[in-house]
């Protein structure tokens, strides 16, 4: 009641005017009334009605907020946390080494951002994320929907339905070994169809496409409110050519940073962004970094790096909250993204053992 | 070689598709274009760019009616959602549409059907290795009807090297199609369908990219080749000069966006071909002398121009950086193996995993050698942007030294 007129979201003109007449908190212009608002400043009734009611909306949501209510706050103790961050879902990876890493998955609520070179499995592994965020509960997920927001055109449909149709089996071969009636129905509605038709698509050709959307966002998740899983394949790409303001750039970043951090929390969502990595040219030599700058790095939460070595697949974890920093080895089979198989145990017996690092180049059994 | 001021003027604006969308379309009422007009702000990417605080300056509207206008002007900016499952439908009720087959069947195999249509194809190797050859082939077989495996349409083939040549292009056909290609006229009516254009600058280049939108309406284009964006790119970027390299990624960058624009608008497959660098482990990349294969490995010549004075291990790799190797969808690697046979890599696709291919170049092009073993395989999958690849001198060295043991079940060495 005692908010200063200055701080409510008024038109600027009107809070300039107001500010001149000489009002000086909002109590003052409740008791004002609508009439008499308009002859002291001059605006019509219909105006100054508008601009009361706005100033009441603005008290009632503080005089909530003071109270302690819930919604829009954003108080709360350790405890509470902690019990929400015990029963927060992850969305399992498929490759039990990365979720182990992640501390049980990519977590939702959180921004995790992947980088990495070229053709190192970024998007396969988003691809992944979309059909896991839809396992039912009855199966260790999160039963959630995913957007897709594609900006450099690397999403394939056939891709997607192949890992798709490998998830299902997996549940499949769960059901079959466990023989629960929970299982059951649940694989009835879990089908290559049902999946396929829960990722929605976006593809965003440049910033600008990609700003609106994320603009759009909030609105298309309260409309679709199963939704547990944005992910923005390449949010590096549209940033990273003709962009002559720098701060300009780093504006736009630091406002979609800010606006996907919301989206997370109050959506309960993960958002999982891919990085490109640029050339650094040091003194003598140069080496790749995440694109998009050091301040973009405060952006994630959480932060992987895939990588090569030789011919190995790796995942570190760069930064992190709560877990460790370490590094994986990991595989894209043509079921998707997997863990590295160990090598079997009769080969080692006879001497001949098959390096457990090499991708699989034939079709592996379905 | 261009200056801070020349390149200044070039590279006005970012002008995305939507961008330049103005905010009268954006149905924003009159007055209030009028009024954002006076600053200067007429399109969407002018509002869109503004912080909250400043569109509620300029509008002189409340916070509440500023979020309801960027929801209104980003309504009319943002992309279509579909989902997944209607992407594959609208794909699998024309499955010959997604891809355009190479004719060499073990690759289509693996590549899931063959060049994909919609997005962008790498195609890089050494001089000498076949990548003309193949972009030529390719060019027969987009203009064969779709029951033999084309796309009936015509082609746009961009060369900057003046090396596509008009009589190898019946000599493939006439060799590979026979039966097809059986009067002069059917040659002819194929010739007629590939519209051929010389650009030697990246001017003429981008001009060319941004024009194809118009041509593949009227001419029915079905494919799109550009031999060879490194060519052009390579004569008037020098990376060594300051500012050069930062200049070069945004040529490419603008060109890779405007092409996958059109790639994806159309489905139509678009293929560009690549030349060789030599990377340096600590990662500075000195641009292969073309004219002699043998700098590319002369190390001693290497460790002299970065003065460390240290050996360090050189590799051929493919030019053109790190962030156009993003830019692509696919890449395919051609290289040499032994005098007569040369190898096709499959380096990076979302659809295909590592995989290597013998082959030779014949009168009807490039013909698989599928009887050849594959595990006498000495690179393995890596990180396209590093994956190394065979020029000729070492390909010459490793027959000249090679044991013919050819053994299935050697495990290749790491």
């Amino acid at each position: 009641m005692q908010r200063d007129v200055g701080s409510l979201p008024l038109s600027p003109a009107l809070r300039a005017r107001l500010l001149a007449a000489g009002f000086q908190t909002a109590q003052e212009l409740l008791e004002t009334g609508p009439c008499g608002l308009s002859k002291e400043i001059g605006i019509s009734r219909e105006e100054a009605l508008e601009a009361l009611q706005v100033v009441r909306q603005e008290c009632a949501g503080d005089a909530a907020k003071t109270a302690g209510g819930s919604g829009s706050t954003r108080k709360c103790t350790a405890l509470e946390l902690l019990e929400e961050e015990q029963t927060q879902g992850f969305i399992i990876t498929f490759c039990s080494a990365l979720d182990n890493i992640l501390g049980g998955g990519v977590q939702l609520t959180k921004i995790t951002e992947i980088c990495g070179a070229p053709g190192v499995g970024k998007t396969q592994l988003c691809m992944q994320l979309a059909v896991d965020v839809q396992i039912p509960e009855c199966f260790g997920g999160v039963a959630g929907e995913a957007v897709f927001i594609d900006t450099e055109g690397s999403f394939m449909v056939d891709r997607a339905a192949d890992i798709a149709t490998a998830c299902v089996r997996h549940c499949q071969l769960i059901a079959e070994a466990h023989q629960e009636e929970d299982h059951l129905q649940a694989l009835e509605t879990f089908s290559l169809e049902s999946i396929l038709s829960h990722i929605y698509y976006f593809r965003c050709r440049d910033y600008i496409e990609l700003l609106a959307q994320v603009y759009l966002l909030p609105d298309f998740l309260s409309e679709h409110s199963k939704v547990r899983l944005v992910v923005i394949d390449g949010i590096a790409f549209p940033f990273r050519h003709d962009f002559e303001d720098l701060s300009l750039r780093t504006r736009l970043l630091n406002g979609l940073a800010q606006q996907l951090i919301i989206i997370a929390n109050d959506h309960k969502s993960a958002v999982v962004l891919t990085n490109q990595m640029t050339t650094r040219f040091g003194q003598n030599q140069s080496m790749l970094v995440p694109a998009l700058g050091e301040s973009w790095g405060h952006a994630a939460t959480v932060r992987l790096i895939f990588h090569w070595d030789n011919t190995q697949r790796l995942a570190t974890l760069y930064k992190s909250p709560s877990q460790k920093e370490s590094t994986i080895p990991y595989n894209i089979t043509p079921q998707g993204f997997r863990d590295v198989q160990p090598p079997p145990v009769t080969q080692n017996a006879e001497g001949t053992e098959m390096n457990p690092r090499k991708r699989p180049r034939r079709e592996e059994e379905k | 070689m261009h200056t801070a001021g020349g390149w200044e003027t070039r590279l006005h604006r970012v002008q995305g598709i939507m961008a330049t969308k103005k905010l009268r379309r954006a149905k924003l009422s009159q007055e209030l274009c009028e009024r954002l007009s006076r600053y200067q702000i007429t399109t969407c990417q002018d509002f869109l760019c503004l912080s909250l605080l400043e569109l509620m300056k300029v509008t002189g509207e409340s916070y509440r009616n500023v979020q309801k206008l960027l929801r209104k002007v980003s309504l009319a900016c943002a992309p279509k959602m579909q989902t997944a499952y209607e992407m594959k439908v609208r794909r699998s009720i024309n499955p010959s549409a997604a891809f355009l087959p190479t004719s060499l069947h073990s690759l289509d195999k693996v590549l899931h059907g063959g060049i994909p249509c919609g997005s962008l194809t790498e195609l890089t190797s050494p001089p000498g290795c076949g990548k003309t050859q193949f972009c030529i082939t390719m060019s027969v077989l987009a203009t064969l009807p779709v029951s033999m495996g084309g796309l009936d349409g015509a082609v746009i083939y961009i060369d900057t090297e003046s090396a596509f040549s008009a009589e190898r292009l019946i000599e493939i056909a006439g060799n590979r199609f026979p039966t097809y290609f059986d009067s002069d006229e059917k040659l002819f009516c194929m010739t007629r369908s590939i519209h051929l254009y010389r650009e030697l600058t990246c001017d003429s280049v981008l001009k060319r990219i941004k024009s194809l939108e118009e041509e593949i309406i009227s001419k029915k284009i079905k494919l799109i080749i550009i031999d060879s964006v490194a060519s052009v790119v390579r004569k008037e970027f020098d990376t060594k000069l300051q500012g050069n390299l930062a200049e070069r990624s945004n040529f490419l960058a603008r060109g890779a966006s405007l092409l996958k624009y059109v790639a994806e608008e159309f489905s139509i497959p678009v293929i560009l071909t690549n030349q060789i660098t030599t990377s340096l482990s600590n990662g500075l990349a000195i641009p292969a002398d073309l004219v002699s294969p043998a700098h590319d490995l002369s190390l001693s010549e290497v460790t002299g121009a970065s003065g460390s004075g240290k050996k360090e291990s050189a590799c051929v790799t493919a030019a053109l950086g790190n962030t156009w190797s993003h830019s692509v969808n696919t890449r395919l690697i051609l290289q040499y193996h032994d005098l007569l046979t040369r190898q096709i890599v499959i380096a990076k696709s979302p659809v295909a995993p590592f995989s290597t291919f013998f082959y030779t170049v014949e009168k009807s092009g490039l013909v698989l050698q599928d009887g050849k073993n594959l595990s006498n395989l000495p690179w393995e999958g890596t990180n396209p942007a590093l994956q190394t690849i065979q020029v000729r001198n070492t390909a010459l060295g490793n027959a000249l030294l090679k044991t013919t043991d050819e053994t299935p079940g050697d495990t290749p060495s790491p």
